[in-house]
């Protein structure tokens, strides 16, 4: 039956059907196999409802809206200008910029696409200006917005917490090491580009110049400040901070910036709200295809003859990466996070792994995969947004993919990479 | 046959413990299998239980508290010292209590459900950030609390202020003391780390975690004789053995707590100190004939003879 | 910038249907729209409004989380119409964008009408799936109110998104290009040259 449920979902996925359709006609003929007709399909109707329960899902759409309204606003350009007056005058240092600017966004955003519209609108065209060819700027946009995936919030993170029962708290502080080691491999590389490339650097800013954009950049900068402090200072729990967000944006915005009229945050709200439902459709859809494969018993199935039982802590480690690496390749990243997560449940408490290690290294693998061809949503929004064909888009990402593959394998190999700021805060 | 039952908590907790001893006589005393879910493998509490209702599941563990959104009624439990605190006389509570085991499978009857049996998992301790004896030490506690009316109307009563919360937040709320403190059953308590964020724990002794096993009525009534006995002797099974597992289980998590951390305080209510917190409960029995009308009524009468019973 | 994000595309819909139906499309796809802002913008009020009432009053809104819940389900099933209109939905295509016009014409075809069909199956059972809570009589704990009523959007969702997919088979049959909905071009190639 999981045979013929997966080879369902590749066809049509591969087919160009709505990515909702592989998972419904797939959980229809499961229903069918399993209950000898569809005699049970109100389950399926039960099971997508309660794929929309979870509380913290709201700051998907909040964090949406939020990112919005700083980049048709001023606070997005504000921070990337104040970032480009300190390393503009280095050579990579625009490049190095976009991937710091991904990290910075990455302490409000919480997904990969929002950043890649936040971070790329406004960079890609300085890079094209600046000499960088269009595919290493579009794959490091792509790519570099993983990071903001692992830097405090993450929607993956909420997610996976949710799923697993793990404190969402110390998944935060856990992804903070890898998304600054991934910086910092990035940063190298782009140095290595610029070099071998010689592509020229912009005129160095002076104190003044960086006084001022520092001064303009002080209201966006309280966005950290004002989520820090507000969970850890026990005002609001993380998933408020999303709404508490777009009411920050939205004043800065509206009051203090006077950037955007009121008509637009109609136009913002309605963009955000059909974003939110296209990915919630799949979280649906997603939760009641989960709900068949589970009552059937397949993940049980798979694992017992993968012989997952018994492979070890690394093996475990190992083979989560490569499933989730691989799914998320076809799959949109939070339902590949709903579906696989409680299939590895098991072997990951046998096995007495720290669930906060796997969930960190399960959000970078989603991170990654949400950027690796054939399919992965960043590279559909900026083939959305750039408007650039998927070939161009995906060219410049092997290195990338490369860099970001490796420092999984660091995690694997060195956990404190992760654990040692947890553990600083929480043990 | 195959038969499938679901429950809402994890690996090794009570609920798990019951469906695998259930299980275990089932599958020793018939040729029936039966299937163990646990906690999100087909979905939260009220999914399983719509599930059992709509027969894709035999059988089904839900706590009456989740079922309040169902069975009114069944929310008596959030009522404070309606129960015996000692173990010993809440474990006879169970046994002869008319309410438990007349009233209530009336209820669930009503719903398509065939009640098996009624079974306490532990009691209800609290957590603060500071040791508290009396309503005026709740003043100005945020405690956390499930989605639930009644539940509220208790800690309002305690003096507390309650604050809903997703169980997914409490962990980091209590952390940043966005709320001061939560109740939970001691064991959960340990498994979840509550202890390392709220270290100060209280036995008020207002309350047993209560939790119910069930079938699918129709299945249930569709079965021979001799199946029908078979799933209650199972369930009587499991029950002792639940009975047994539990005594000193609430002991054993305290000794880990203690031992995991020397910030814990323990305090436990003294006759005096419960008879402050007793007199705050009838505003609640006010609040539970408000939301169920006459048979919450009846019921909250016959749980205070069956209590009277069984404290001679 | 804002000449830049990816949802200008939906600030004029012009339905493909004939006379007074069309401007029935044209109503429903304003309401729709409306109805998504208003959903999203509601919770992140109310959201702030608990955190507020919490830190300055002491005491939260004890209904909060459910409302979300209802903005969520409301949203979700409000935009998959939406989207549909606007040719949205997520899909992969890969293997679709190779092939030739015609081949891509086809498979629109058979895409566009079968999704409608799951889309009618769906909505048939999430109807079956109210009417069986509506006899269970199961409420939201906080605000007292029947699950049922907040779960009706679900089935008018999927009967809309499905009455768009159909549309977009039919127009795909009688028109010369390529259409991903009723009104949307197919390929980011054509809209390209637009630009
Ligand atoms: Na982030
Ligand atoms: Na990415």
């Amino acid at each position: 039956m999981g045979m013929t449920l997966m080879l369902i979902m590749i066809g049509l996925l591969l087919l160009g059907f709505p990515m909702m359709i592989p998972l419904i006609v797939a959980s229809i003929v499961g229903f069918v196999m399993m209950f000898n007709g569809l005699g049970q399909m109100e389950t399926f109707i039960q099971q997508m409802m309660g794929g929309l329960r979870p509380a913290s899902l709201i700051a998907v759409p909040m964090f949406i809206l939020a990112a919005d309204i700083m980049t048709r606003g001023q606070s997005a350009d504000r921070l990337i200008n104040m970032v480009m007056s300190f390393i503009g005058h280095v050579k990579g240092g625009l490049a190095i910029s976009t991937a710091a600017s991904c990290t910075l966004f990455g302490a409000v955003s919480g997904s990969t696409q929002a950043t890649v519209v936040a971070v790329g609108s406004p960079l890609r065209p300085k890079m094209l200006k600046a000499g960088y060819s269009d595919s290493f700027t579009l794959a490091l946009i792509i790519n570099a917005s993983d990071i903001a995936f692992l830097i405090p919030p993450s929607i993956g993170m909420i997610i996976y917490g949710i799923i697993s029962q793990t404190s969402i708290a110390e998944l935060f502080i856990a992804g903070i090491g890898p998304g600054l080691m991934i910086l910092v491999m990035f940063s190298l590389y782009s140095l290595f580009y610029a070099y071998k490339y010689n592509v020229p650097t912009e005129a160095k800013a002076t104190w003044s110049e960086r006084g001022r954009s520092v001064r303009l950049a002080i209201w966006p900068l309280f966005f950290p400040v004002i989520i820090v402090g507000g969970i850890y200072g026990g005002i609001f729990s993380p998933t408020e901070a999303a709404a508490v967000c777009v009411l920050y944006a939205f004043l800065l915005e509206f009051v203090v910036f006077r950037s955007l009229k009121m008509p637009d945050i109609y136009r913002i709200a309605k963009s955000t709200g059909l974003i939110t439902a296209v990915v919630f459709i799949l979280v649906a859809v997603g939760n009641g295809f989960s709900w068949i494969i589970s009552f059937a018993q397949i993940p049980q199935a798979v694992l017992e003859s993968v012989g997952i039982a018994d492979a070890g802590p690394v093996g475990v480690l190992v083979t989560i990466c490569v499933a989730f690496f691989i799914a998320c390749m076809f799959v949109d990243p939070i339902v590949v996070i709903l579906v696989l997560t409680p299939i590895f449940a098991p072997a990951i408490q046998a096995t007495g792994l720290d669930p906060v290690l796997v969930g960190v290294l399960i959000t970078l693998q989603v991170a990654i995969g949400s950027a690796t061809p054939p399919f992965g949503c960043d590279i559909f929004t900026a083939i959305a947004i750039f408007k650039r064909p998927y070939w161009e888009v995906i060219r410049g990402t092997p290195p990338f993919i490369f860099m970001l593959v490796a420092s999984a394998g660091l995690i694997i190999a060195f956990p404190q990479i992760a654990l040692f700021l947890r553990d600083l805060a929480f043990r | 046959a195959n038969w499938r039952y679901a429950h809402e908590e994890y690996e090794g907790d009570v609920q798990d413990v019951y469906a695998y001893k259930f299980k275990e006589f089932i599958e020793e005393n018939s040729d029936h299998t039966l299937q163990v879910f646990r906690f999100g493998e087909l979905g939260e509490s009220d999914d399983i239980m719509e599930q059992a209702q709509s027969g894709i599941l035999n059988f089904v563990n839900q706590s009456p508290g989740f079922t309040g959104s169902l069975i009114p009624e069944a929310q008596i439990f959030f009522i404070p010292y309606l129960m015996p605190t000692d173990m010993d006389t809440v474990i006879k509570f169970f046994r002869e209590s008319e309410a438990i085991n007349e009233d209530f499978p009336k209820l669930y009857a009503e719903k398509g459900l065939e009640l098996l049996k009624m079974y306490p998992e532990g009691e209800m301790v609290v957590t603060v950030d500071e040791p508290v004896t009396s309503p005026a030490e709740f003043d100005n506690k945020k405690i956390r609390v499930m989605t639930n009316p009644l539940l509220s109307e208790t800690y309002n009563a305690f003096g507390a202020t309650p604050t809903p919360l997703p169980w997914g937040d409490v962990y980091g709320a209590l952390q940043t003391n966005m709320i001061q403190g939560q109740e939970n059953p001691i064991f959960w308590i340990e498994s979840a780390g509550l202890y390392e964020v709220s270290p100060n724990l209280v036995f008020t002794g207002h309350g047993w975690f209560t939790t119910a096993s069930m079938a699918n009525k129709k299945f249930y009534d569709g079965l021979s004789d001799e199946d029908k006995k078979l799933i209650q002797n199972a369930a009587d099974y499991a029950f002792e053995e639940i009975i047994t597992h539990i005594d000193g289980l609430a002991d054993e998590a305290l000794a880990k707590i203690q031992k995991a951390s020397d910030k814990v305080t323990v305090t436990r209510l003294n006759e005096e100190q419960i008879e402050l917190f007793r007199a705050r409960a009838p505003q609640v029995e006010k609040k539970f004939i408000e939301m169920t009308g006459k048979s919450g009524e009846a019921l909250l009468d016959q749980f205070r003879k069956d209590l009277a019973a069984v404290t001679e | 910038m804002s000449e830049n994000t990816s949802d200008d595309d939906t600030g004029v819909f012009e339905s493909g249907l004939p006379g007074i139906l069309g401007l029935i499309d044209v109503l429903i796809s304003k309401i729709e729209a409306v109805m998504l802002a208003a959903g999203v913008l509601l919770m992140a009020l109310n959201t702030c409004i608990n955190v507020i009432a919490r830190f300055v009053f002491g005491e939260g809104l004890f209904f909060s989380g459910e409302i979300n819940r209802i903005m969520i389900i409301f949203v979700t099933f409000a935009g998959i119409g939406y989207a549909a209109r606007h040719g949205r939905h997520i899909r992969m295509s890969a293997v679709y964008d190779a092939l030739p016009k015609m081949g891509r014409k086809v498979l629109m075809i058979v895409i566009a009408f079968s999704t409608a069909a799951v889309m009618f199956f769906l909505c048939y059972y999430a109807y079956g799936y109210i009417e069986t809570l509506y006899g269970r009589g199961r409420i939201l704990p906080a605000l007292g109110i029947p699950i049922w009523t907040i779960y009706v959007w679900a089935p008018v969702g999927f009967a809309i998104t499905g009455i768009q997919y159909f549309l977009t088979g039919i127009k795909n049959l009688i028109s010369g290009d390529v259409y991903l909905s009723t009104g949307v071009v197919d390929g980011y190639a054509d809209t390209e040259s637009e630009i």
